[in-house]
């Protein structure tokens, strides 16, 4: 065999054992690295480098060193997963840099961190004042997790004791001009309602790029014709208003109409369609 | 325009507000969703009857703009 030869087939087949590898030993792999995690992902890379550029290595050897260098974390991650104590050992603690607002001088001393680095990380969370903090981590991955102080973080819906609608995640149903089925059934839809609702819009199916059906089966499209403006949803704004239309007529009436009879089924009604609004808004704003 | 015109118009923005809640009430997938379209659809058919009562009564009083 040609010595070249040699090097496709050597190359190809590492290709193969890290693609085997790195699939067995999963996502976590990629997403976050503990310290052990990074120095043998490095060390299984450069045992395939060096097995098949260097035509005297055994091609073997090198793949037990990845066996072994995948499969011992492997076993670490999976007794880790059972025992706490193994856990922390393997994968690190956390440090607490900022408690009640105060910053842990010693903690930062422990973990070799300067004021700036503190600043620094504080800044890439978006937080510029050290005031604004209640409470920030040092993960073992080396990211700072930030408490803002209540008053300091953002406005939610339960702040304001607004009623908000709950939300579902939205399906994608036209992709490139195809409708997809599967995710239209997982909806209870059907390709009728969407040739439908599509007629509604006036698009036609190959011009849509993208479609997708929210929760409350309202769809959205992007056109491969950009120059076309598709309607924003009219439906549900267009329902909020006429009831708003719909219960003042009735007080109106209720004012206007001598039948005293009349005037208390008026008063009555303008009270339920006030009180449907009440119960519907929430889920007709956007 | 008549009274009886006007709260004929009412009636029909009403009934198509019920027709509107109950296709909602069908496509909407959260249950809470589904029960607030749900009764505040009840609601609107309750609103629609009393109106129908008296846009009955308000032909008998002007007969001659009777309609369907």
């Amino acid at each position: 065999m040609p010595e070249w030869l040699d090097i496709v087939v050597r190359s190809l087949l590492f290709l193969i054992v890290l693609f085997l590898v790195t699939k067995w030993l999963g996502k976590k792999q990629i997403s976050q690295l503990s310290f052990f995690e990074y120095v043998t992902g490095i060390t299984i890379g450069s045992i395939a480098g060096e097995v098949a550029m260097g035509l005297e290595n055994n091609i073997f050897y090198g793949i037990i060193g990845i066996v072994i260098f995948s499969a011992v974390p492997l076993l670490i991650n999976i007794v880790s997963l059972k025992n706490k104590k193994i856990r922390d050992f393997v994968e690190g603690n956390g440090t607490i840099f900022i408690k009640n607002g105060k910053v842990m001088e010693d903690n930062l001393k422990k973990e070799k961190y300067s004021t700036d680095e503190l600043l620094e990380l504080l800044r890439k969370r978006n937080v510029f004042q050290v005031a604004d903090v209640e409470f920030a981590l040092l993960e073992p991955t080396g990211d700072l997790s930030v408490l803002l102080k209540k008053e300091k973080q953002p406005l939610t819906a339960s702040d304001l004791g607004l009623p908000v609608a709950p939300i579902k995640e939205p399906q994608t149903v036209i992709m490139d001009g195809e409708i997809l089925d599967e995710p239209l059934s997982t909806i209870g839809l059907n390709r009728n309602w969407l040739k439908g609702e599509l007629s509604k819009l006036g698009v036609a199916i190959e011009n849509v790029f993208l479609g997708q059906v929210d929760g409350n089966g309202q769809l959205t499209v992007d056109l491969f014709d950009d120059k076309i403006e598709v309607a924003a949803p009219q439906e549900k704004p267009l329902l909020l208003a006429n009831i708003k239309k719909c219960q003042a007529d009735l007080e109106l009436f209720a004012l206007s109409t001598t039948s005293a009879a009349a005037k208390e089924m008026y008063g009555r009604n303008a009270r339920k369609m006030d009180e449907l609004l009440q119960i519907v808004s929430p889920y007709l704003k956007d | 325009m008549t009274i009886g015109s006007q709260v004929k118009q009412s009636l029909a923005s009403v009934k198509s507000i019920e027709a509107i809640l109950s296709s909602l009430t069908v496509q909407s997938e959260d249950k809470t969703a589904k029960k607030a379209f749900d009764e505040s659809r009840v609601l609107a058919a309750r609103v629609a009857e009393d109106l129908q009562k008296r846009v009955g009564e308000l032909e008998r009083e002007e007969a001659q703009y009777k309609g369907f």
